[in-house]
């Protein structure tokens, strides 16, 4: 897997002019989100909790799993449920039981009754928690508990009552994105301690560090630039790339993965296969945000990859030595959409998945509205098996249904170009022993267009608008964790004006994010 | 091992305080069940729709007949007696409210217990008796929200959900299910061991003192529209509270549950050959947290048969080979393929033995007579993905207002099932005529006649 870390490249020179001008005049209300406190996903609690102990905890073992919205995991819906709360009142007793302190230095010797130490303690654990410097009256509340804790015991047992608070604490707990300070013309801005951790965790996924909250601390966060600067910085650290693979898994559905069955007609074992799609894509999207500051084109068009040995007979290709890039385009698959995990996801558990494979190009790729046949009051009628025919044929009665037709018109033509592709993502020639037929079409900008199969698709794809218009929204819905049209079409505007190189990457649609006024403005409640 | 036999009288106040903010529309549930009022609520769900044609009790609710799905309620001979005076079937009823919001087919379960589509913020009925009307108040858990195979709380894969519409995270490990209910209170007498729960205890109850003091300040300056997610958080602050101060009632606690016999749990994650052993788990510590008098309310969503090699009969992958591929007679009989019905019932009739061994497991702790249970699925036809005509399943006595034995016709033209809910609801004495939410009152309003 590429290690590198993620850099500007081709972005660098456009920085300075990558995004609006600073100025202190409050964004038009009717484009801004509503103000929000978003429960922080298992993977950022456990950063988040790690961050306060100053040892990791792993906690996705014990709480229950996110609950998603559109797949993506950071989302405002998130609640702290009763039995959330009690796995995580049973986590963080054992946590704080065998934590170490992780300052102040006087903590290893304190005795109990030592109030300077305890004071000092307390308001770094706090600091820590809360992301923020806290308030005389909350550092108030938490001496009554330390004191509590060393009662009859030492000064280690008062800290870890302390720490039990804190790492349960609903300033831990939630990323608040109220606003801060006066409404102006209907907008209020969020305050400087909000924009630090809503900066650190979209960008990294985890709570801001001392040099985030130091810049918090001397108010350089309402600034655009500063922001900018900020989140640059933070795609030196380690977690940056996870979360940028997080949000490709997301965004595609890949996520999903881990959860899928395969008839052992397509795969004898699906398990170890699955896990190695996943480190596939993990590490071709690694390579993408490290060495192509994520091109959207590379993403979907970039002709190579990193195939594990588990994959390579799946992609008919010969095993290389792991992190080996590899040039696919002559195997049919020139981007994630031919990965495996892609063309598992949207597949059936021994057949290949037109409608579904269609629909996640349309929507999730493109953002297109196709109604669900449910809200069209549509029986969802699976085609019956046919030995004798392929899927195509059995899927193309959709055509013909005038019930079926207006959506799958759109659906189908799109889906059947990865007809070459089995439920695993094997290339295939033939489906129940007759030759696959990869046509298909789109229209795209305007224009309709015909593909001899998905790759040719794919290509087209890399170089639209749409795709690029549609990776500006799922921007705006992993950083405010809802589907919000006037913000994500608000974000798609202010883009257009970029240089193409920033909004045609991943890496420039999220800095161009974290320095828009839509980051750091909320409509006023 | 020692239980205490009583419910903490101080917690049983506490809880009544912390309610107050609710419209209670009944009294304590220890008054309701004087009244001959059920006691116990249990939802369960159950996957794929029915076979309607080995469904449908013959002439005389004859259940027993061949290929029958209901055949395990008149097994006396493995579940220690028939049920079939205790069972009720109701056929003919539509997720009304769920078609109304585009919430239907694989997502027709966040319909079942809300009576309202995806876009709801009702809690479902199993958490409005816990919580809203506070079955659940003065014990150690409010419910117990059970699953098998998956955890996560994504739409389609949940029926229990909070007020405000969050959908509740299950506990598909047993071993979790007796740690959550059970594991805190079985101490012992070590003087030790005592004095360190009684500290945890003490401590516990000053953190949860103090979360409510930093919710409190976070709720001051929150919006309206966040109201909703921190009232969740108070009511899990409340449980927490509940499950530290209280006490079990009498009873012969179970064992923990040996992991060596479900070493995986997770769907598609090599956990299907423990499903069975899984499910029997489930169902056995769901009873004995009634029995112990840890919570009053429990759900239980349960899972299928694909891979799970249970039944040899039935193909690898029972969603699309069999229930993709049933193939209905419909309700006037005619056509459709048998052999598609008869594996459809085999899966239906193993989830059935489920409940059978549950509603064995409540009476052999004398509670089926206080419990109102309802098991349903999400669709009708499953090759269908149809939310209308799906199977009900009420069983247990309702404190003596369940007259089983009977097969209810609710005709063709689907009757939401919000009335099934309002029915639930009016039998635990909440003196309403609606639930669910829809934008037409006609579908959340009216109950019906169970008689």
């Amino acid at each position: 897997m590429n290690r590198a870390p993620i850099a500007l490249g081709a972005l660098l020179a456009f920085a300075c002019g990558s995004a609006s001008e600073d100025t202190h005049a409050p964004p038009a209300a009717q484009t801004l989100l509503a103000p929000a406190l978003r429960r922080l996903s298992v993977a950022e609690l456990e950063l988040a909790a790690g961050n306060v102990l100053g040892a990791p905890i792993a906690l996705r073992d014990s709480l229950p799993p996110d609950a998603r919205q559109a797949d993506f995991s950071r989302n405002i819906a998130q609640s702290v449920d009763s039995l959330t709360l009690r796995q995580l009142y049973d986590a963080t007793r054992r946590a704080s039981e065998s934590a170490t302190l992780p300052t102040p230095s006087c903590a290893a010797l304190a005795l109990p009754n030592d109030e300077n130490c305890k004071t000092e303690l307390i308001s770094a654990l706090a600091t820590l928690a809360f992301r923020r410097a806290p308030s005389r009256e909350e550092l108030a509340r938490l001496h009554p508990l330390f004191d509590e804790g060393a009662e009859n015991g030492t000064f280690r047992d008062g800290a870890a009552l302390v720490l039990r608070a804190l790492l349960a604490s609903p300033q831990l707990l939630y990323e608040a994105s109220l606003g801060e300070g006066a409404t102006q013309q209907g907008a209020v801005p969020l305050g400087q301690n909000e924009l630090a951790s809503a900066l650190s965790f979209l960008i990294s996924g985890a709570p801001p560090d001392d040099a985030l909250l130091s810049a918090a601390a001397a108010s350089q966060l309402t600034n655009g630039t500063e922001r900018y600067a900020q989140a640059v910085r933070l795609l030196s650290r380690a977690e940056t790339m996870a979360q940028f693979q997080r949000f490709v898994e997301e965004w595609l559905g890949l996520v999903q993965l881990p959860q899928l069955a395969k008839s052992n007609t397509v795969a004898a074992d699906f398990g170890p296969l699955s896990r190695a799609l996943q480190v596939e894509t993990r590490s071709f999207v690694a390579d993408v945000m490290a060495a192509q500051a994520g091109s959207l084109q590379a993403l979907f068009a970039g002709g190579y990859s990193f195939v594990p040995d588990e994959v390579a007979p799946l992609y008919g290709i010969q095993p290389v030595p792991a992190g080996t890039r590899v040039s696919l385009r002559e195997f049919g698959r020139v981007g994630i959409l031919q990965h495996g995990s892609f063309l598992s996801v949207f597949a059936h558990e021994a057949e290949s998945a037109p409608v579904l494979r269609g629909k996640a190009v349309l929507t999730r790729v493109l953002c297109r509205k196709i109604p669900a046949p449910q809200e069209l009051g549509i029986d969802l009628m699976f085609p019956a098996p046919d030995p004798n025919a392929t899927t195509r044929s059995r899927f193309e009665r959709h055509a013909v249904d005038p019930q079926c037709k207006s959506c799958h018109a759109q659906l189908d033509p799109v889906g059947f170009t990865f007809e070459n592709f089995d439920a695993v993502g094997r290339r295939r020639s033939t489906d129940a022993g007759l030759p696959v037929d990869t046509r298909g079409s789109i229209t795209l900008n305007g224009s309709s267009l015909e593909f001899k199969d998905s790759a040719e698709l794919s290509q087209a794809i890399a170089e639209s608008e749409e795709l690029r218009n549609c990776a500006a929204r799922q921007v705006v819905r992993f950083a405010s964790g809802r589907v919000d049209e006037r913000a994500e079409t608000a974000f798609v505007a202010e883009v257009a004006t970029l240089p193409f190189t920033w909004r045609a990457s991943l890496l420039g649609l999220f800095l161009s994010y974290v320095k828009s006024d839509g980051f750091a403005w909320r409509v006023s409640p | 091992m020692s239980f205490s036999p009583r419910i903490s009288r101080r917690l049983a106040l506490t809880a009544l305080g912390a309610g107050a903010t609710y419209a209670l529309a009944v009294q304590t549930p220890r008054a309701r069940a004087a009244e001959g009022r059920p006691k116990y609520f249990i939802g369960i769900y159950m996957p794929h729709g029915v076979a309607r044609e080995l469904w449908v009790p013959k002439p005389g609710f004859e259940i027993a007949y061949p290929d029958s799905s209901l055949a395990p309620f008149a097994d006396a001979a493995t579940y220690g007696q028939s049920f079939r005076e205790q069972i009720l079937t109701v056929e003919g009823l539509d997720l009304t409210a769920g078609m109304a919001a585009s919430t239907s087919g694989h997502d027709g379960s966040r319909v079942l217990l809300t009576g309202s589509g995806g876009n709801g913020r009702n809690a479902s009925l199993d958490q409005f008796l816990a919580v809203e009307q506070g079955l659940g108040q003065g014990l150690p858990l409010s419910s117990l929200v059970l699953g098998v195979g998956r955890p996560d709380p994504a739409l389609g894969f949940c029926i229990s959900y909070a007020q405000g519409g969050s959908a509740l995270p299950k506990i598909i490990d047993p071993a979790q299910t007796f740690q959550q209910a059970f594991a805190q209170w079985v101490v012992g007498s070590d003087p030790a061991a005592l004095a360190k729960a009684a500290t945890e205890r003490k401590q516990g109850k000053s953190l949860i003192d103090y979360w409510r003091v930093e919710l409190a300040a976070l709720r001051a300056r929150a919006p309206a529209s966040e109201r909703d997610k921190l009232d969740q958080h108070a009511t899990a602050l409340r449980d927490l509270e509940q499950r530290l101060e209280g006490e079990l009632g009498a009873c012969t606690p179970p064992h923990a549950p040996d992991p060596a016999t479900f070493p995986l749990v997770q769907a598609y994650q090599g956990g299907e050959p423990y499903f069975d052993t899984v499910t029997d788990l489930q169902v056995d510590l769901l009873v004995q947290a009634l029995a112990c008098g840890v919570t009053r309310v429990a759900t239980l969503f349960l899972n299928d048969l694909s891979r799970t090699h249970v039944d040899p009969a039935l193909p690898d992958d029972v969603h699309i080979d069999v229930a993709h591929r049933y193939e209905s007679a419909g309700r006037d009989g005619q056509g459709g393929v048998p052999a598609t019905w008869q594996a459809l019932a085999r899966q239906n009739r193993y989830t059935y033995s489920k409940i059978a061994r549950l509603l064995q497991r409540l009476a052999e702790r004398q509670l089926l007579q206080d419990t109102a249970l309802v098991a349903l699925s999400d669709m009708g036809d499953p090759a269908r993905h149809s939310s209308r005509q799906v199977p009900a399943l009420l069983a247990g006595g309702w404190g003596g207002r369940l007259k089983g034995g009977r097969h209810i016709d609710l005709g063709e033209h689907g009757t939401p099932n919000n009335r099934l809910l309002v029915s639930i609801q009016q039998a635990f004495g909440v003196e309403s005529e609606a639930f669910g939410q829809a934008a037409d009152p006609a579908i959340v309003t009216g109950a019906l006649d169970l008689a």
